[in-house]
């Protein structure tokens, strides 16, 4: 089941219900789960009062007076972007909302989420309900405090228990005699329409519960203003608008997908993910004021004069039957592009040269009738063009206004450097893995030492080279700032762990593949490219994913080097503020809540995504 | 089908020389291969040729000094831990930092493992609450970034209370303020050296021991239990060592006149002997690799990538060569070092005849000036050591965990009901039958937890702990040796995570010989 589903790319798996295990009373289940030995009653008893000292100590902080939660809340807006300036939030705000867009429409199209029963999910909030009521007798509450928490445990559990013996007796009702054990008729909820819930119901909460209005007044002397009442219009009015426009994404995406051609639609948004961190930061955040002069002169003619002629260039290195004089052709436009380092000249000019050079070598691997070959033009019109207008984006002024060298901090930066980590690291840990496995000993060499070296080094040392070095190493007149400095530190650390992860993937395809596509008669690079690679990087997926959740976590070492970042500023800078003196736990532990949600559910998603795929059963 | 093939595919290289007659240069696969590397070769080493004169020059306009001078030039550092608090020199700071990561990682690998353990039991257990709270301590511990956490324990920990002259949860024996943690202090003392040769000649007594017992056991089947009696007998040397160890003190002549020797050693005699090592070794590999790629009947078929490691190997042992004798400066060092090394065991065996091998002492606390501070007398976790320890312990304890959790898994539930079929009790089961096989499993993702955790020690340099990445972070602020520093803390980790590694490889390979 799971390898067909799995090939057609379906993760929409029916629920099954799980084999029926004897179901025992309560009574019966504590004897058999907590008191079975008189070894397993001491452990019990231990472990009780180690959760109850646990969630005791943690609760009697969480709520002790003298916390200074209000730090968190009136820093919220510093946290997420750090400076970026009020007026300009819009741009914000855009990026979340294209982000969210693209979200719901890939939630529906991959057709994402599993349907969990309705029992079940009664079960889990009668749980709740009682986990938060034995909370509530351990917090050091006042007995009013006291008797709202538990009316507000008794009212989730009571929805809990309603749902499930609702359900329970709905499903006995019309399951007329037996085919309660046959399990056609559990009543399911998508696990979509349940976060959903609980998400309106969040942001209904922003609008109802008097969290307290808390902002930062920065007037010539910055004072903190509190006030009770719901929270400010300016926070609760875009996730609202940011809720609804994800809901109406996932509708969109729902009625799309079987109008439109499946593979298409899915390339389409996989380039739209990859598209959207730099058009957002470069575009929206950063907002370049373009010299039109400059672009139209000097940037457009040297785009179109390597669009056309790259393009008559690879048109006819795709056809197959151009043979050796192309791979000469490719070999000199090679050395044309390391040449142009010799003379003084635009840097755009070289880099195009460069990217000609290696679409041209693997033209070969690409070769076929008019349709790969319009393809293969196709994508490197599309990646010139990119990647000249990112040039010309970088290296135009900003017009945001803004102290510090980099335009946004916070939470964001964050989620930049992550996600730009990841990105980059990607091809070149494809590359490096490639290379170590490859039967050129020269390649393997490089890769093995550059591999092992960075492994064996902490990261920190890493970063603070980057950010320290960098600009020594760089010729005269030539600046990267100190955010793509670290990126690139971080990437290739990042990379060399991909690289192993990888390995992994491609020594588990086997040398039947490699045969068989060798006696089709592909080349080295198509026997890589559409025959081992693919099988390679579905096996490793979930490695993967584990390795994405280390470089969201090792984004934390922004703050060791100074940079803005989430931890820095919740540690630094907060606690110096003369209103939240000292507020370092309180801050640092709501940080730790933020890490711990994201990675959490990524380790989740990957779990889930590992058995739908029977990935883990090999 | 004797002949052992090869990866590459391509043709063993007698038939090849015939076929190479027909194809072209530009499209013989070897060809065109060795043109690619070299080409890739020429690019990466001139990339970094032209960065590093960019460099060069860069750092002369700005008149940075990139000389590891330092290292002997005196510096004006105070560090807050370590065995050398106030340095004189760059290069003693750096050496305490060292010892300090040091330090660190051990404690950390020894208690991270233990804990480990002991979670991945409990996400084990029958017990459905210690299962939930191994899984809370997992789930908790693994998403929570470990500087975050690091960043969090130094916070709570430095809003302890003040330490007083008598304050203490235990007044004298644990103290526990915001100047860190101090309790009572077991440290060797001036005899332990000589209690130490009476232990090791235990050590060789209790391994015959331990083989006359085995070798009963084989013969007679009877229960002679020899790990007890070799251990019994290590006990026995080390309770009366305590009282005979002074009859050892001669051993420090043996070490002084060892040193002599070294001393009066010419240079000549390590370069001949490690350039014969190097060569001899070399030599041996190649023979093996020849050997192992001719046929039964002795045809030899090799290809690039064969031929390109053994021109590897012997290069790489005429480098070797070419190091030793050329730069003379490494085998006086290598002779000094040794030498060094046999006076200070010299000097550990130039003792008191009456001194304990042992001592304890109860933590205590002094007023110098105007606040009351901890002793030296007790085992004191400064505020730093104790948040990176608790950081790196947690956070590693949780891997450790699941890597337990998983290698008990992998052990096929057949092997446990077989046992206890034949009578085993769960303890034995769990002792001889399941742990051995899951250590197999278990070792080898641990061994790469070991490694994280000696390098995680490194964030140590945001609550300020002295360790090496702090102390060189200080040394090139006050320097201006950047570059330097930053050699010797890449060569440091770089020689950790090697050794770490030749450790855990080494009990790999022992475990995969138990395995038949």
């Amino acid at each position: 089941m799971s390898e067909l589903s799995s090939t057609t790319g379906n993760l929409e798996v029916p629920y099954t219900p799980p084999p029926a295990t004897p179901h025992l009373a309560p009574r019966e289940w504590v004897r058999a789960n907590l008191f079975s030995t008189p070894f397993n009653s001491v452990l019990t008893v231990m472990s009780a009062l180690i959760l109850a000292t646990i969630g005791r100590g943690l609760l009697s902080f969480l709520f002790n007076p003298i916390r200074q939660w209000d730090a968190t809340a009136t820093n919220l807006r510093l946290l997420m972007t750090q400076a970026y300036p009020e007026e300009q939030y819009l741009r914000v705000w855009v990026c979340t909302a294209v982000i969210l867009i693209l979200t719901g429409l890939s939630l529906a199209v991959w057709r994402a989420g599993s349907h969990v029963p309705v029992t079940k999910v009664g079960r889990n909030l009668l749980a709740t309900g009682a986990v938060v009521a034995l909370m509530t007798l351990l917090a050091p509450f006042s007995a009013s405090a006291t008797v709202q928490w538990l009316v507000a445990a008794a009212v989730v559990a009571g929805a809990g228990e309603t749902l499930r013996r609702g359900v329970g007796m709905r499903a006995s009702a019309s399951g007329a005699g037996g085919s309660d054990e046959s399990g056609d008729q559990v009543a399911t909820i998508s696990t979509l329409t349940l976060i959903a819930i609980a998400l309106g119901g969040l942001v209904a909460s922003l609008w109802v519960v008097p969290y307290g209005h808390h902002s930062y007044l920065m007037d010539r002397t910055p004072r903190v203003l509190a006030e009770p009442g719901t929270v400010a219009m300016t926070t609760k009015l875009p996730w609202t608008i940011m809720l609804l426009i994800v809901v109406a994404a996932t509708f969109l995406g729902r009625s799309m997908r079987d109008r439109l051609p499946t593979n298409a639609t899915r390339a389409t948004l996989l380039v739209a993910w990859l598209l959207a961190p730099p058009t957002l930061l470069y575009l929206v955040l950063r907002d370049p004021s373009f010299d039109m002069g400059h672009v139209l002169g000097t940037d457009l003619p040297i785009f179109g004069a390597y669009a056309i002629g790259g393009g008559l260039l690879l048109s006819w290195l795709t056809r197959p039957t151009t043979g050796e004089i192309g791979r000469i052709v490719a070999a000199v436009v090679l050395v044309v592009g390391f040449c142009t380092f010799l003379t003084p000249m635009r840097m755009i000019v070289r880099i195009d040269m460069l990217m000609l050079a290696s679409f041209a070598l693997a033209a070969p691997t690409f070769a076929g009738g008019p349709r790969a070959r319009r393809r293969y033009v196709t994508g490197w019109l599309g990646v010139l063009g990119v990647s000249s207008w990112l040039i010309t984006a970088i290296n135009t002024p900003s017009t945001v206004d803004v102290p510090g060298d980099f335009f946004i901090g916070g939470l964001s930066l964050t989620f930049i450097v992550a996600v730009f980590t990841i990105v980059v690291s990607f091809p070149l840990g494809i590359l490096l893995a490639l290379a170590r496995t490859s039967t050129m000993p020269i390649f393997r060499l490089l890769a093995t030492w550059f591999i092992e070296f960075v492994r064996g080094v902490p990261l920190i040392t890493i970063l603070i080279f980057f950010s320290i070095m960098v600009p020594l190493f760089l010729p005269r007149g030539m600046e990267l700032g100190e955010v793509a400095a670290v990126v690139i530190g971080y990437a290739l650390f990042s990379s060399a762990y991909l690289a192993e992860n990888v390995r992994g993937g491609l020594q588990s395809v086997t040398r039947g593949q490699h045969e068989a596509a060798e006696a089709v008669g592909m080349t080295t690079g198509q026997k890589t490219v559409f025959i081992v690679l693919p099988q390679a990087l579905r096996v490793s997926i979930p490695p993967l994913v584990g390795h994405c959740i280390g470089v969201f976590k090792e984004t934390s070492l922004l703050a060791i080097i100074g940079l803005f970042d989430v931890l820095y500023i919740a540690r630094v800078v907060m606690p110096n503020q003369t209103e939240f003196m000292g507020s370092t736990r309180e801050n640092v532990l709501f940080v730790s809540l933020i890490y711990w949600i994201f990675a959490y559910q990524m380790s989740k998603a990957s779990m889930r995504l590992e058995r739908r795929t029977g990935l883990g059963e090999r | 089908m004797t002949s052992p093939t090869d990866t590459s595919g391509t043709q063993p290289s007698d038939t090849h020389a015939a076929v190479s007659a027909r194809v072209p240069l530009w499209r013989d696969v070897v060809v065109l291969k060795w043109v690619t590397q070299v080409f890739l070769l020429v690019v990466v080493l001139g990339a970094m040729w032209f960065l590093a004169s960019q460099a060069g020059d860069n750092l002369r306009a700005r008149n940075i000094n990139t000389e590891f001078d330092f290292i002997e030039r005196p510096v004006d550092i105070q560090l807050g831990e370590g065995i050398d608090t106030h340095p004189d020199t760059g290069g003693r700071a750096l050496w305490t930092g060292m010892v300090n990561t040091l330090r660190l990682s051990l404690a950390g690998i020894i208690f991270a493992t233990a804990l480990g353990v002991v979670v991945g039991l409990a996400r084990l257990s029958d017990n459905w609450l210690v299962r939930q709270l191994g899984s809370l301590w997992v789930e908790t511990l693994r998403n929570i970034p470990l500087l975050v956490q690091m960043v969090f324990y130094f916070s709570i920990l430095t809003t302890l209370p003040r330490v007083g002259l008598d304050t203490g949860p235990i007044n004298g024996w644990l103290h526990i303020s915001n100047k860190g943690i101090s309790m009572p202090r077991v440290f060797i003392a001036d005899g332990f050296y000589q209690w130490l040769v009476v232990v090791l000649i235990g050590a060789a007594v209790g391994r015959y021991v331990h083989r006359r017992r085995s070798r009963i056991h084989d013969e007679t089947g009877a229960d002679t239990s020899p790990v007890l009696w070799a251990l019994g007998t290590v006990a026995a040397f080390g309770v009366v060592g305590l009282f005979v160890h002074p009859a050892f003190s001669w051993l420090g002549g043996v070490f002084g006149a060892v040193a002599g020797v070294l001393d009066a050693l010419p240079l000549v005699v390590p370069q001949i002997l490690l350039c014969g090592v190097a060569l001899g070794v070399t030599a041996t590999w190649i023979l093996r690799f020849l050997a192992a790629h001719r046929s039964a009947r002795g045809h030899l078929s090799l290809t690039d990538d064969d031929w390109f490691r053994v021109l590897f190997a012997a290069a790489a042992s005429l480098a070797v060569v070419y190091l030793m004798v050329r730069w003379t400066g490494l085998s006086s060092w290598i002779l000094n070092s040794g030498r060094d090394l046999f006076e200070v065991i010299e000097a550990k065996f130039d003792v008191d005849g009456a001194a304990r091998p042992f001592d304890a002492m109860r933590p205590d606390i002094v007023q110098k000036g105007k606040f009351p501070n901890y002793g030296t007398n007790g085992l004191t976790m400064t505020l730093g050591f104790a948040a990176v320890f608790f950081a790196v312990v947690f956070y590693t304890s949780a891997f450790i965990g699941e890597n337990v959790r998983g290698g008990i898994l992998a052990v096929p539930k057949g092997q446990t009901e077989a046992a206890l079929a034949v009578g085993l009790t769960r303890g034995q089961v769990l002792r001889r039958v399941v742990l051995p096989q899951a250590f197999r499993v278990i070792l080898p993702p641990t061994g790469n937890q070991y490694l994280n955790l000696t390098k995680n020690t490194s964030l140590a340099v945001a609550v300020g702990f002295s360790e090496i990445v702090q102390v060189g972070t200080t040394v090139f602020n006050q320097t201006g040796r950047t570059l330097p520093v930053v050699a010797i803390w890449m060569l440091f980790y770089l020689s950790c995570s090697l050794t770490i590694s030749v450790i855990v490889n080494w009990f790999n390979v022992r475990m995969k010989l138990v395995e038949r």
